[in-house]
């Protein structure tokens, strides 16, 4: 069962949305839209569905629409028409009240620009979310106190934002979105303001942290490596529609057009690709002793089969064989780009 | 219009001009104004009052309103007023300086006890602390109204557009306007002049709420809504706060703006500083006006400082920590006996650190902070003072400087009034400014140029910045200055005002462009300038009137030193913006340095310069009323003389003249102001 639905999620920036969203012709491109009406469509017809306790990253140049796709989804951004659905519940159809409760206990976000309250320390910063639902003083300190420990800030809590470096400054951002240990976690290009050094620590750390937090979460980016990374699976989004949705595998291996392969080109696929997503059915393996996991890469692969000429069996965590793969299938993937 | 080329069109507005002036020279209805136009409001004006007069005990409007609001207004003035003078006058620096130490150090703490020693040694401490009282009250009603109603303009687009003109109008008018409406409901007395400062000192309170809270960054908002803040959480967990410098610039300018008529408010029966003033001056005792004037400055660096600092800390976002304090020069270092004065402040600084701590370990839990310590240390000190008897500052500590300002003046007059029969002096010097320059332009103005090619002038003016709106208000506002009787009045001042803003170009752009191109100059002149717009208009008069008796020329001077530091000021600034790499690309082409001023920075600088000579026409205007205090004829002098005569509607009528011409010029000036930003915007 998936946390989050998003059905049909439209939306068009300009005076009379509603009127623009009626008329739409489906072929019209984005560009033709806005010269014709004036408008800009910067969602469009967008479903996805999101499972609990994977991190879904959203890819795609500047301007592709993601920022407007993901505060659709608590409503930031009024969608133009379609259905977001959390736990079951319509969001679209909810009253301000259940809807700021869905914000304050459900739902919370990291943003590019960190958003940081100036005036507030960093332990009010972190607790700003437990403030506005009313838990006392005591106990949001209390709570807070953990979770800098748990982004490395302890000692900072009672340091004001602008003394903070921009990597230690997201660190308060997360930790802020995590204090009201929210389901989902809404990420807008939480990285992409940081020095590339300071970028690959924070990943690490995410990762690190989702490993005991297991939160669902929602995370833009427009850096594809940072995508590969990250996603346990990936929506490419070109102007305000989704290309394509995968697993980092999956889109390596069968980018869906040009756009797509214009992401993957400089991937090191050795390295992206698995036993798995290049296997052949099971019931060509020969070799019988020896078989290779899935997960495999094609870089740990290459020493495997290059001495022999026999179909390795590839077996699943259950010890299954799910498929086989040869020399051949393994230059043949390292060589399609 | 702006299809037409520029030269044509300035060329067909002269030849209108003049065909105008040739063909009203044979329309009498063209070239004078026609009396019989007048709308004849003074009358009705003048019954109005008296009606008010004759009513204010009687009718509902003054039982249930005006006279409720008068009598809490005065209670609570009163009583802070009495408190100040019975509290023994070491307590009230004891506690300015403990609050000014915790608010942003040992520095200002000492110039505030300077400050307010200074008001006690010129044998003002009474008057200092009435008028102290009055502005406490004045200022924080005005915070009181203005900053809910910034807040609410800052979340309400529809209130917003309401109040911008209406607050835009009221920095145009001049601030005689203000008391015209409150004399009439109010009559004289205190309360009066507290509402009229209110009134005054409000559009800033509101405006820079309203800027500052709709300048809170939309990320920030977007991550207060994020985290389900309703609205009200978010304004006030994030709006306000973030808002607050801009909010405590607002507070300082509203506390400059009310002390900047203490003076006025004098007129109308505030008693205080303002009062010795205004006494002073109609008795032409210049060395007290001078005190009391210089009271009245030092009041003004108190509080503005004291309010800067305020608003310093809420930016800071941390306490400053106490690192020594330097009394002298950095170059005094080596010298023995100041290290030691230096040390002994430090140690002295420290123990009563301490000793505040100390206190405050003592304090219950939910008293526990410097401010209560403050309070207790304060009012420990007052019982035995209060036993002694101590209240005002002691009267034979005066060391008044009235009695030599008033020999100097003595002395002036005599010699230099007219040094030795020579007709050199300012005596001869003010008749020829008189004779020869003011008289002329007043009859060329009046009398000369028709009316009509005034407005058509103006027209023209208007015209070419594309705004037809603009055009439009611009002649109605002046036939309506023709309409109340006050035309001859209007030119009589628009002629000092152009005099004023000339000699205020011809000074500060130089002067401006001396000090963007010499940081010494910049450095020496910046205080000056500060100061200059620190002091309340009226004190200017004072020096003023000790070298050239009362009238036109005494008002000018003064309305000149008051009103150049904008041009100063922003030409400075606008050349000093000019972007290096422009600067470079003309020297590289061999320009010389003349012609990189004039070819390049000027020209870019424009934009600022226009900016300053508006602000600094907007500041002669405002003058050029007050000026009609000290016999400056015109609009100010009807005003003043309307008051003076019981016969306010001559000074409504004239107020009103006032606030169209300030308007028609201030608009035009804007307007093309914004037409030279426009156009250096396009050329960068
Ligand atoms: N408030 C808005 N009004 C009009 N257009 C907008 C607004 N916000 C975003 N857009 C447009 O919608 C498109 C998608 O923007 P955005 O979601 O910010 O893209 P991304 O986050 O992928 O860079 C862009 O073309 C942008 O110009
Ligand atoms: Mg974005």
């Amino acid at each position: 069962m998936s946390i989050v639905q998003l059905r049909n999620i439209w939306k068009i920036f300009g005076p009379t949305p509603q009127h623009v969203l009626k008329n739409i012709s489906p072929q019209a491109s984005r560009a033709e839209i806005q010269a014709e009406t004036g408008h800009v469509v910067a969602v469009r017809d967008v479903s996805l569905d999101i499972a609990e306790g994977e991190i879904f990253v959203v890819m795609g140049l500047s301007g592709s629409g993601k920022s407007t796709l993901i505060r659709c989804l608590s409503r930031l951004i009024e969608p133009t028409g379609g259905d977001v659905i959390i736990n079951g519940q319509n969001v679209t159809e909810m009253n301000e009240t259940d809807l700021r409760d869905l914000r304050r206990n459900t739902v919370s976000m990291v943003f590019q620009r960190f958003g940081l309250f100036p005036h507030r320390r960093v332990i009010d910063n972190v607790a700003y979310g437990l403030e506005v639902r009313g838990v006392d003083a005591a106990e949001r300190y209390a709570h807070c106190a953990e979770i800098l420990k748990l982004v490395d800030l302890q000692d900072w809590g009672n340091h004001y934002p602008h003394e903070l470096s921009g990597g230690m400054q997201q660190r308060v951002g997360l930790a802020r979105a995590l204090a009201v240990d929210p389901q989902i976690m809404l990420c807008d290009e939480p990285f992409s303001a940081l020095d590339p050094l300071i970028r690959r620590d924070m990943q690490n750390e995410l990762l690190h942290l989702q490993k005991t937090l297991k939160k669902t979460m929602i995370f833009i980016t427009h850096d594809f490596l940072e995508a590969l990374k990250l996603g346990d699976r990936i929506a490419i989004m070109k102007d305000g529609v989704v290309v394509q949705v995968g697993t980092p595998q999956q889109i390596v291996a069968n980018p869906a057009d040009a756009y797509v392969r214009e992401f993957i080109q400089d991937v090191p696929r050795s390295r992206v690709l698995t036993a798995e997503t290049i296997m052949g059915p099971a019931n060509a393996a020969t070799a019988t002793d020896q078989s290779i996991p899935a997960h495999t890469t094609l870089e740990e692969l290459i020493p495997l089969v290059a001495p022999t000429d026999a179909a390795l069996p590839v077996v699943n965590g259950n010890g299954e064989v799910v498929g086989a793969v040869d020399r051949a299938a393994v230059l043949q993937a390292l060589a399609a780009a | 219009m702006t299809s037409l080329k520029s030269r044509s069109y300035w060329l067909l507005s002269l030849g209108l001009v003049v065909l105008l002036f040739v063909v009203a020279q044979q329309l009498p209805q063209l070239q004078l104004f026609p009396e019989d136009w007048n709308l004849g409001w003074r009358e009705p004006i003048n019954d109005f009052k008296r009606w008010v007069v004759i009513n204010r005990t009687t009718h509902w409007l003054f039982l249930l309103i005006f006279e409720p609001l008068s009598a809490v207004l005065d209670f609570v003035i009163r009583f802070v007023e009495d408190v100040l003078l019975w509290l023994p006058w070491p307590i009230i620096v004891l506690g300015f300086f403990l609050s000014a130490n915790k608010i942003s150090g040992l520095r200002l703490a000492l110039l505030v006890t300077a400050c307010l020693v200074l008001m006690g040694l010129f044998g003002l401490w009474k008057e200092s602390m009435q008028t102290l009282a009055l502005m406490s009250i004045s200022v924080i009603v005005s915070l009181l109204i203005g900053v809910p109603l910034g807040i609410w303009a800052a979340q309400n687009d529809r209130v917003d557009a309401i109040l911008r003109p209406i607050l835009d109008a009221m920095q145009t008018v001049p601030i005689f306007v203000y008391l015209i409406p409150v004399l009439l409901f109010f009559g004289v007395a205190r309360v009066p002049s507290a509402i009229a400062t209110i009134v005054y000192a409000l559009p800033p309170a509101i405006r820079l709420t309203n800027l500052g809270i709709r300048g809170v960054s939309a990320d920030l908002l977007e991550a207060a809504d994020a985290f389900g803040s309703t609205a009200r959480q978010r304004m006030r967990k994030v709006q306000i706060p973030v808002a607050m410098p801009s909010i405590l610039t607002g507070v300082n300018q509203t506390i400059m703006m009310a002390l900047s008529i203490v003076v006025l408010a004098a007129l109308i029966g505030s008693g205080g500083l303002g009062d010795v003033v205004l006494k002073s001056l109609r008795r032409l005792r210049v060395g007290s006006a001078l005190e009391a004037g210089l009271a009245i400055v030092v009041m003004a660096i108190l509080l503005d400082r004291f309010s800067a600092a305020l608003g310093q800390r809420s930016i800071q976002f941390s306490q400053p920590q106490f690192q020594g304090f330097r009394l002298f020069p950095a170059s005094w270092q080596a010298n023995g006996f100041a290290q030691r004065i230096e040390g002994a402040i430090d140690a002295l600084y420290v123990r009563s650190g301490n000793l505040n701590a100390w206190i405050k370990s003592r304090l219950p839990e939910r008293f526990r902070s410097d401010w209560a310590s403050m309070l207790l240390v304060c009012a420990v000190v007052a019982i035995p003072l209060l036993l002694l008897g101590i209240d005002n500052f002691p009267r034979d500590w005066n060391i008044g400087i009235s009695k030599p300002v008033d020999n100097l003046v003595e002395w002036m007059r005599v010699n230099l009034y007219n040094i030795g029969d020579s007709g050199i002096g300012t005596g001869p010097f003010r008749d020829f400014l008189i004779v020869q320059i003011f008289l002329p332009l007043t009859n060329f103005l009046t009398n000369v140029v028709p009316w009509t090619v005034i407005v058509l002038i103006a027209t023209v003016l208007a015209f070419r910045t594309g705004n037809w709106k603009l055009t439009i208000g611009v002649v109605l506002m002046l036939v309506f200055v023709g309409l109340l009787g006050m035309w001859g009045f209007a030119m009589d001042t628009l002629g000092q005002t152009l005099i004023a803003v000339v000699l205020c170009i011809l000074l500060g752009i130089p002067l401006g462009i001396w000090a963007s191109r010499n940081d010494t100059v910049d450095q020496l002149l910046r205080p000056v300038l500060d100061l200059l717009q620190t002091i309340p208009i009226f004190v200017y008069l004072v020096p003023v009137i000790m070298l050239f008796g009362t009238g036109s020329v005494a008002g000018l001077i003064a309305s000149l030193v008051y009103s150049i530091a904008p041009v100063v000021r922003l030409t400075n600034l606008g050349i000093r913006k000019v972007d290096e790499t422009v600067k470079e690309s003309a020297t590289a082409f061999g320009s010389t340095g003349w012609q990189r001023l004039i070819k390049v920075e000027v020209p870019l600088a424009l934009p600022e310069i226009m900016l300053g000579i508006n602000q600094t026409t907007m500041m002669v205007l405002a003058m050029v009323i007050i000026a009609g205090l000290v016999g400056a004829t015109g609009l100010g002098l009807e005003v003043i003389q309307g008051f003076a005569n019981d016969n306010l509607g001559r000074s409504v009528e004239a107020g009103l003249a006032m606030v169209m011409l300030a308007m028609v010029i201030d608009r035009i000036a804007q307007a093309w102001a914004d037409k030279a930003a426009e156009a250096a915007n396009l050329k960068a």
